[in-house]
């Protein structure tokens, strides 16, 4: 057993890109956890997407042992985090576990949007930061620009940052030597009631659900009865272990440890990130601070193209909600779609990444529809429906007033870019809150905005009017009454459902003429003329045309080049079976997640 | 065991040219003199092992340029074909206007050429020239006159149109300037850009989609009023003078590809020469076949025979294939019949629009 003063708890924090995952190989490689031959580069992504997006999207818990140059042996545990604004909350747990941060930050781009975000995180969980600069053998590296970065931009002083390289290897020995020094022990009294923070789970095919767990104040044995006290589910624990990377079974884990415990857990419901788990005959009197129970924001449908794959669908998301709490799905049906699925998602990148998983690990064929948030509708009768598919509005005649819900967004955001994100957010109907200055050149802008203005297509335009350096921290503060309306779309002179969205009056118009005008452009002519119309109750507010198709036909065929056109006549069938049909209109998918894309501020 | 051999149609391919034009994607190289003699041994050797049947029905000779061979090579490629001639009632060749002179024109005549296919493309020398054509329109005008002079009356134009930048009454003047040299056979094609080209290369993209809908319309009208009758979709000509060749294609018809670049058809089989021209020279006799399955060329057959204004006709599908082509495809013909793209009666025949709108038809077909 080691001493909890030789136990360093830590994780490594970086803007994507920066280093993170090849500096955690290297720290593997360098305290022989895991020797080169069996290095599979970037060892902590384990999924396929995580590594082609390089964005951590589970997390994953290592232990090594490292031999000081002070003589002692040492127990580093490494919490590898997930790098986005949508799942902020999980970082925030993970970093929780932890004493200690490394900042990574490139030196041939300096400190970037992710660098300080992260870094905020690290500093509201309490954690000592560790500066490294990375990736110094470049041609184009800046390390003194990334330094005096770093000091006068996060206030951390880099005078001995390490300077690595985390591709060659070279003085990361350096960066494991101010882990020691640097990161305090864990502290906690391990004859206190037991107090362990769920930093992460995953399911295992054998034994269910396996939480991740740091233990902050007492000690858990195999056999012990333990309670988590969100949920209040209770279990008996059948094995405890670690990673190193492999799995390695204990018969306990005591105050400041990380590891991993199975108690034959079948929902993952019960196990939340950050839920205090005690024990049921001795329980803490209260539980850890910081739990938050995480409900989905935003919706989409979830169709399969192929009406045939409605039943693998089903089975996908079971598994893959199996891995993740906060995914949720109820079946629906589209009088344009057929029969899919409503999903909710943490946010905009979770839903991409469900959609992505769904399709290649999965391999189905998706049409997603405009995702939407949940609004109040409040009936004339007095009652109130929560409505997260336009498709379900009740008529208009039927509504009193609507609510929609408001984010509180925290912007930070270099001086420079800061008149361009407030013309942003003042566009995105937000309501200015006020700005802090956190230190020379970053600031902090704080608004109030409707969540279905940031799912929109808020990320995208608040990187380009910062070139990337704004970044974004939002949470959700409650409903507020708005004059919203639904714009159906109407093609050939019929709704398609899964076209409709809710939007606020005052933007009808503008929208309504964006998605008509975006939906000519990308459905194909037809052989007759399609006029496509964006309405509100009826009332038509924007219209376009599709001209019928006139010509579609190859100029020169003789007799050679037969197998030629035939490949051409083929793509053009391909093209055609990956459309919907709707009515006697052929629509691409890519057509449905259109509202979405439409350009509300055209340069004419 | 040798396979009977009676295609009564031949193509041979001349893979040269003096310049390559940049639209264009078929199988060419750069005119060399000592090449092209190494080809003619080649082509020899090929044209006699073939057992060709002696009765052929017509000879096309296309390119490429044949018309930049000299002469004498000229009058070599005609005597290797010599043999075949006495049955032929179509010969044609394709010249460009910059490379024929009279004395070829009389060698032409002389070896039996009776159609000659002139690459006349635009009125517009900068267009020309922008396409990457040697030729002016003088050139072409000389030309037609020098045809008609060692009298060769059956005289085809290629015309392109929907170029860059091309507008309506661009191609008015282009179509009105054509008309006036009296053609007995007009082919217009739309600019592709072909991914082989050099414009694909360079960026060039197609114009207008509705521009080009509104040419196409404004072709089929201003031609049919000058006595033009369209038979296929790009192909329009006087009474009496569609080419009988290139029918054969569209009736899905048994035909020898003969040299560097060219594909025949025989017994069920298609083939392609070699693209290489010194693969070619190495070894004439080689083919690369294709095998058709019933499947295959039934398809074929219907791609092929809707480009015709007449269509398919009912009984001869039932002849060549011993099925009715309602037993096969009956509610794909319904449908567009009700859509108005199909018209039946002893034949299957697209209809005016549906013509126009061919790939859509022949989609539901595969």
């Amino acid at each position: 057993m080691m001493k909890q003063e030789n136990i360093r708890n830590f994780c490594i924090i970086a803007h994507i890109d920066h280093g993170k995952s090849t500096l955690a190989d290297r720290i593997l490689e360098l305290t022989e956890t895991v020797t080169q031959r069996d290095m599979k580069t970037q060892l902590l992504d384990d999924m396929e997407l995580e590594r082609e997006r390089g964005i951590t999207i589970k997390l994953n818990a290592v232990q090594l042992k490292y031999h000081a140059k002070d003589g002692e042996d040492y127990i580093f545990n490494l919490i590898d985090t997930p790098g986005h604004v949508d799942f902020a909350y999980e970082v925030s747990r993970s970093l929780a576990a932890c004493e200690g941060a490394i900042l990574v930050v490139d030196a041939t781009q300096g400190v970037q949007a992710q660098t300080l975000a992260n870094t905020y995180l690290a500093l509201d969980n309490d954690l000592e930061i560790i500066p490294v600069i990375n990736k110094v053998d470049m041609a184009n590296a800046d390390i003194n620009r990334t330094k005096r970065e770093i000091e006068d931009i996060i206030g951390l002083d880099c005078s001995d940052a390490p300077l690595i390289s985390a591709r060659t290897g070279e003085n990361v020995e350096q960066v494991l030597e101010q882990i020691v020094s640097k990161i305090p022990a864990p502290k906690g009294d391990i004859d206190k009631p037991l107090k362990a923070l769920v930093f992460d789970s995953f399911y295992d095919v054998y034994r269910g659900i396996i939480a991740l767990v740091r233990i902050r104040e007492g000690a858990i044995k195999l056999g012990d009865n333990i309670r988590f006290m969100a949920t209040n589910a209770e279990y008996d624990v059948l094995e405890l272990g670690i990673r190193n990377p492999n799995e390695v079974k204990v018969d306990s884990l005591k105050a400041g440890d990380v590891g991993w415990l199975s108690a034959s857990i079948k929902s993952i419901q019960d196990v939340r990130v950050g839920d205090t788990l005690t024990l049921k005959n001795n329980p803490a009197d209260k539980p850890l601070e910081g739990y938050r129970k995480l409900n989905p924001m935003v919706y989409c449908g979830l169709y399969p193209s192929d009406a045939d794959k409605y039943d693998d669908l089903h089975e996908a998301l079971d598994k893959l909600q199996l891995n993740d709490a906060s995914l949720i799905y109820e079946p629906e049906t589209s009088q344009a779609l057929g029969f899919g699925y409503r999903c909710g998602f943490l946010g905009l990148l979770h839903m991409d990444v469900i959609q992505e998983r769904l399709e290649r690990e999965y391999n189905l064929d998706l049409i997603a529809t405009a995702p939407s948030v949940i609004y109040h509708v409040y009936l004339t009768d007095g009652t109130m429906l929560e409505i997260d598919n336009p498709a379900k509005m009740p008529d208009s005649s039927r509504i009193d007033h609507m609510e929609e819900p408001y984010v509180r967004a925290n912007i930070m955001v270099p001086d420079t870019y800061i008149g361009a994100v407030m013309d942003l957010c003042q566009n995105k109907r937000g309501i200015y809150i006020g700005m802090d200055v956190i230190d020379t050149g970053r600031n902090t802008l704080i608004y109030e905005i409707p969540l279905s203005e940031i799912i929109y297509d808020f990320f995208d335009r608040l990187k380009s009017s910062s070139k990337g350096y704004a970044s974004l921290d939002y949470e959700l503060i409650g409903y507020k009454k708005e004059d919203l309306v639904k714009m159906d779309i109407m093609l050939n002179g019929e709704v398609v459902d899964a076209l409709s969205v809710i939007i606020h009056r005052s933007e009808a118009y503008k929208r309504g003429s964006g998605i008509t005008i975006k939906l000519k452009e990308l459905i194909p002519k037809q052989q007759f003329e399609i006029p496509v119309q964006a309405a509100i109750g009826g009332k038509i507010i924007a219209r376009t045309n599709i001209k019928s198709l006139r010509k579609n036909v190859l100029a020169k065929c003789y007799g050679g080049d037969i197998s030629r056109k035939k490949k051409l006549l083929e793509k053009q069938k391909e093209g055609k079976k990956r459309m919907k049909s709707v009515g006697s209109v052929v629509i691409p998918q890519e057509a449905f997640m259109s509202v979405l894309k439409v350009d509300d501020d055209p340069k004419k | 065991m040798t396979l009977k051999n009676n295609c009564d149609y031949l193509y041979l391919h001349v893979p040269f040219c003096n310049n390559i034009c940049g639209y264009c994607d078929f199988v060419r190289t750069i005119n060399n003199e000592s090449l092209v003699d190494k080809w003619l041994e080649a082509l020899k050797i090929e044209i006699d092992s073939n057992n060709i049947n002696p009765n052929l029905n017509t000879i096309y000779i296309g390119g490429g340029t044949p018309s930049c061979l000299s002469i004498d090579q000229l009058e070599k490629l005609f005597l290797y074909l010599s043999p075949y001639l006495s049955n032929v009632k179509e010969y044609t060749i394709e010249i460009n206007p910059e490379s024929i002179t009279i004395d070829k024109l009389e060698l032409m005549k002389k070896y039996g050429i009776n159609r000659i296919s002139v690459g006349y493309q635009s009125n517009d020398d900068k267009m020309l020239s922008f396409l990457g054509r040697k030729h002016t329109y003088l050139d072409t005008v000389k030309a037609i006159n020098n045809i008609k002079e060692v009298g060769i009356n059956n005289i085809s134009l290629d015309i392109i149109y929907g170029l860059p930048n091309q507008n309506m009454a661009d191609l008015k003047s282009c179509i009105h300037d054509a008309l006036i040299l009296k053609p007995t056979h007009i082919s217009l094609y739309s600019l592709q850009i072909e991914e082989n080209s050099i414009f694909y290369k360079n960026g060039i993209s197609n114009i207008d989609a509705e521009l080009e809908a509104d040419m196409y319309e404004y072709i089929r009208n201003v031609l049919a009023d000058n006595d033009y009758l369209q038979y296929e979709i790009s192909n329009f000509s006087k009474y009496g003078y569609e080419s009988i060749h290139n029918k054969a294609y569209w009736n899905y018809e048994d035909y020898y590809g003969i040299s560097c670049g060219a594909s025949g058809k025989e017994n069920h089989r298609r083939y392609d020469k070699t693209n290489n021209i010194y693969s070619y020279i190495e070894n004439p006799l080689e083919r690369d076949y294709i095998e058709l399955n019933r499947e295959d060329e039934i398809f074929e057959y219907i791609m092929m025979g809707l480009r015709k204004v007449e269509g398919i006709n009912i009984k001869s599908f039932y002849e060549t294939f011993n099925i009715n082509i309602f037993d096969i495809y009956k509610e794909i013909i319904d449908k567009h019949i009700n859509n108005g793209n199909i018209i039946v009666n002893d034949n299957i025949a697209c209809s005016y629009k549906g013509l126009a709108i061919l790939n859509e038809i022949l989609i539901d077909f595969f």
